[in-house]
């Protein structure tokens, strides 16, 4: 599956090229999403590769968090398919897609506020073959909320809620994590931390699809963007090419019907 | 005991009748329980002790000597200062706990029977029924029950409708309802307004036991549980829409029961409605309004 | 945990693996006080029939065969979050089903396996009302409702079973009078033991029985509350679509514990059947039905041995205002109702267990026990 084949898609020529060794971890082919008669997502033809951070961004409207619903399953496509990981996914189930190795972490944090830290932690960990108190700590350290595990979760700040966020979708040992815009209303220092939590996942290999609209952020962790507009994939490349561009910038002021 | 072949245009008129008396009780225990449910997401599991207080002080009343329509008025007004008492001190503080307020109300009604048993005795005297029967055939059918209470159910439904509808009561009340805090922001008083409409749903349960008063025989304590079931299955088989819910519900319940009180007993007729809601709660999960509704949402997304 | 050097070490640490399983941060009582407190209850309980005469132990054993149907609604509610008026009809459907065993199968044998095929029976009703509801998408207060009314549907349809042409086998259902059933004999062929009838030592016998029962369940249910399926109750409990998100399948696991819950209640049905070889359909009467809804809030939703005691307690109140003339018992019970929904949500049992941990801080550390000593609050190393 080529990235697209949409010649009004501009591949920015230093990244073009995907070396052989890259596996094309996650691939979407025509993917269409319509409600009535507004279509939100337009034959969309996305990859991402293993182990790569790939940023999603675009104006409001553009289609990004229909796209994430389709990926992991609570949208069904209209037309189109979505391949992951060599397996078809497009009318598998949501929580087949989970056990396929994706995890998300959606915008509002849906923690268990009742529970402590450490349960939290233990919900999604359990699902999992892997060794309780080992990952449970890697992850408490991971996320940083080693002190607070056995608070109730409630009680924690939005940042810290946001952390353990993550760190609960980390449990699953996911090959691919959605995030859509982990640091929305963020202070700077909760989204440097949150940006230091990223760095140490894709470090490890987790490949990344993050939603965002912090331009700092996005510049801070990513590798390539994509960029959405009424439910097309408009560009792709580097930041700093993405950012320099003009059209970008026009699409995010309005100026293009 | 009626069997099936025979079936004569008398046999028509009386499951006729039976329908519209199943309907009219159905329609009158639930509608208050409707509106608390509905504009204020509490359900009242003491709703059947209210009604029974309104049939409590329309007997009373009657009893020493009051003509039965002021004995009515009487019960309608203690049920309503009754409920503004119980909204004040219990309810008010469980309205976005909705399990909470079921088990807090049955404890209430719990209390409130066996107060009544206390109180009032083990049984309070029948008021008879007024206006006579008519014949039909060879049955023959209390006019009160089977023609004066539908006639008065849909006279109460229609007022509710207006009420809601045509006043600003009810205006402030939708809006409470949808919105709460934009409601707040226009300057509607919220605590007020649930205050009025639970004591709305009071007087109109009051007013459900004062209207059937004459129909138990004698007055129990334990009478309670027997509007309660039917109001509750209904209010849930309706669905959102207090008024329209109420009477689709009470309608294919009412029909339900009807037809097989007719063609069996009366146990018959109570078990065909339990079980014809459980499977339209589980068909209808948002109840008959609800899946309406949910049609008219999906067919305005194709537009 | 506290590791010591002196002999006492070894024991603390055996006793630490022992009591493992029993804790986690779902029980109330995750402390060696707590224990104590427990061995010494169920010494006091082994005691008791010394200290009352037959009549009182006979109406305790049946506090504490409703003690089961307690605790199949404290799992259901207070664990799965699935309040369910209904858990009484499978404790009735049980009874009856116990009940008409007993009766076409009047041996020792008969009623010894009847109580196995009785509890079968009640669980696969509860399994395949589970199903409907559960599968079919049905949620919250619709769930109450779909139970409340199978109950009532159940109550209804028994009511009227009064005639003659109700029997199954040489069973007559007997509509509102109920069925007698014969006295239940525990054994295989002509061994048996009987616990039936009015003479003290069946009576005797039938209260080791049923307190032995209710004191293995109180641990196995511990055990599975503190267990990996007891978290995903929890979890689907505070939040079932973000637990769906992680991949359980949120259906499949309710009517696991639904169907649990059925059997507890199974058992209890049996067990109240068996106790005073009757039982009619006033158990799946509204009245009924909203009783271990009573225990269990005013007990504590969350407490396994919170909802028994609250059961006893409350069924020992009702009692013993009812004989002395007074009617007052219902009025108590509402009102104490009413009081906790809106002062301790939670129940009496929390309250209490605050209570004794405030205690156990003012008494002044005379061994590591005491210090080390982790609350129920923290959780243990391998919970």
């Amino acid at each position: 599956m080529s990235s697209t084949g949409d010649p009004t898609v501009r591949e920015s020529p230093a990244v073009a090229a995907t070396g052989p060794a890259k596996d094309e971890l996650l691939a979407t082919d025509g993917l269409t999403k319509k409600f009535g008669g507004l279509t939100a997502v337009d034959t969309v033809d996305f990859t991402v590769e293993e182990g790569e951070l790939r940023c999603l961004i675009g104006p409001n409207g553009a289609g990004k968090s229909t796209l994430l619903e389709l990926i992991t399953g609570q949208l069904s496509p209209t037309e189109g398919n979505i391949y992951f990981d060599g397996i078809e996914l497009t009318d598998r189930k949501s929580h087949e897609r989970i056990d396929a190795g994706i995890s998300v972490k959606f915008q509002s944090p849906h923690i268990y506020e009742a529970l402590t830290v450490r349960q939290n932690l233990k919900v999604p960990l359990q699902r999992t073959d892997r060794e309780t108190e080992t990952v449970l700590q890697r992850t408490l350290e991971q996320i940083d909320l080693v002190e607070q595990a056995d608070e109730s979760a409630g009680d924690l700040s939005h940042g810290q809620q946001q952390r353990l966020e993550i760190g609960m979708a980390t449990t699953l040992d996911p090959k691919l994590m959605l995030l859509d815009e982990p640091v929305a209303g963020m202070s700077i220092e909760e989204t440097n931390e949150i940006a230091d939590l990223i760095h140490t996942l894709h470090d490890d290999g987790m490949a990344f699809v993050v939603v965002e609209h912090d331009m700092d952020f996005v510049r801070e962790i990513s590798e390539r963007v994509t960029v959405l507009n009424q439910g097309e994939i408009f560009r792709q490349g580097p930041i700093d090419e993405i950012e320099n561009d003009d059209a970008v910038r026009r699409i995010y002021l309005g100026e293009n019907a | 005991m009626a069997s099936i072949p025979l079936f004569s245009g008398y046999d028509a008129v009386i499951l006729a009748f039976q329908f519209l008396e199943s309907f009219a009780f159905i329609a009158l225990a639930a509608v208050g329980l409707a509106i608390i449910f509905g504009m204020m997401g509490v359900i009242n599991l003491a709703h059947g002790e209210f009604i029974l207080v309104g049939a409590y002080g329309t007997a009373l009343s009657f009893h020493a000597g009051l003509p039965l329509p002021l004995a009515m008025v009487v019960g309608v007004t203690v049920t309503t200062i009754f409920g503004i008492i119980v909204e004040r001190t219990i309810v008010k503080h469980l309205y976005d706990r909705l399990l909470d307020s079921m088990v807090a109300t049955w404890g209430l009604a719990l209390a409130l029977s066996q107060l009544l048993l206390i109180v009032f005795g083990s049984s309070i005297n029948s008021i008879g029924m007024p206006m006579g029967s008519v014949s039909v055939g060879p049955f023959s059918r209390s006019i009160y029950q089977s023609a004066f209470l539908p006639f008065a159910t849909l006279v109460l439904m229609g007022g509710l409708y207006v009420l809601f509808t045509r006043t600003t009561f009810g205006v402030k009340a939708k809006a409470t309802i949808e919105d709460p805090e934009t409601a707040r922001a226009m300057g509607v008083d919220t605590d007020r307004m649930y205050l009025a409409t639970f004591a709305l749903g009071s007087a109109t349960a009051g007013l459900a036991g004062a209207l059937f008063a004459p129909t138990l025989g004698s007055i129990q304590p334990d009478h309670g549980s027997l509007f309660l079931v039917e109001a509750f299955v209904a209010v849930v088989v309706g669905g959102p829409s207090v008024i329209l819910g109420t009477l689709s519900a009470a309608g294919v319940l009412g029909l339900t029961s009807g037809i097989f009180t007719f063609f069996y007993d009366t146990f018959a007729g109570r078990m065909a409605l339990l079980v014809v809601a459980i499977f339209a709660l589980r068909a209808l999960p948002d109840g008959i309004t609800g899946y309406v509704e949910d049609l008219r949402q999906k067919r305005r997304e194709q537009a | 945990m506290s590791q010591s050097t002196k002999p006492f070490g070894t024991l603390r640490s055996i006793g630490g693996r022992i009591r493992a399983p029993f804790e986690g941060p779902n029980t109330t009582g995750n402390s060696t006080a707590f224990w104590v407190v427990f061995l010494g209850a169920v010494g006091f309980l082994m005691m008791y029939p010394q200290m009352v005469n037959p009549l009182v132990l006979g109406d305790t054993t049946r506090y504490f065969a409703l003690g089961f149907l307690a605790l199949s609604l404290c799992l259901v509610w207070g664990f799965g979050g699935i309040l369910s008026f209904g858990q009484v009809a499978f404790f009735g459907v049980a009874g009856y089903a116990w009940g008409i065993i007993s009766i076409n199968f009047a041996s020792a044998t008969g009623m010894t396996l009847g109580i196995v095929g009785a509890v079968f029976i009640g669980t696969l009703f509860s399994f395949i009302l589970g199903y409907f509801m559960f599968y079919g998408g049905v949620r919250d207060v619709y769930v109450t409702i779909i139970t409340l009314v199978s109950a009532l549907v159940l109550h209804t349809f028994m009511a009227q079973t009064a005639g003659s042409q109700w029997v199954i086998g040489s069973a007559r259902l007997g509509g509102f009078n109920g069925m007698h059933s014969e006295h239940f004999e525990l054994g295989i062929g002509s061994t048996g033991i009987v616990f039936g009838g009015t003479s003290p030592d069946p009576i005797l016998r039938y209260y080791y029985f049923v307190v032995a029962l209710l004191i293995v369940t109180y641990l196995a249910l511990r055990v599975l509350v503190n267990s990996s399926f007891g978290m995903t109750m929890v979890a689907i409990r505070e939040d079932e679509d973000r637990t769906a998100t992680f991949g359980y399948n949120v259906p499949f696991v309710k009517l696991v514990i639904f169907t649990i819950g059925g059997a507890l209640a199974s058992l209890g049905g049996v067990l109240y059947t068996a106790w005073g070889s009757y039982i009619s359909p006033s158990v799946f009467a509204i009245t009924f039905a909203a009783l271990p809804v009573v225990w269990v809030s005013i007990g504590g939703r969350e407490s396994l041995i919170g909802v028994v005691g609250a059961t006893v307690a409350i069924e020992w109140m009702q009692d013993s205002l009812a004989g002395t003339g007074s009617e007052w018992a219902m009025v108590i019970v509402g009102g104490l109702l009413v009081f906790v929904i809106l002062v301790m949500p939670a129940g009496v049992a929390p309250q209490i267990e605050r209570a004794g941990k405030w205690l156990l801080e003012k008494l002044p550390p005379h061994s590591d026990q005491q210090a080390g000593e982790p609350t129920s609050k923290q959780t243990r190393g391998d919970d």
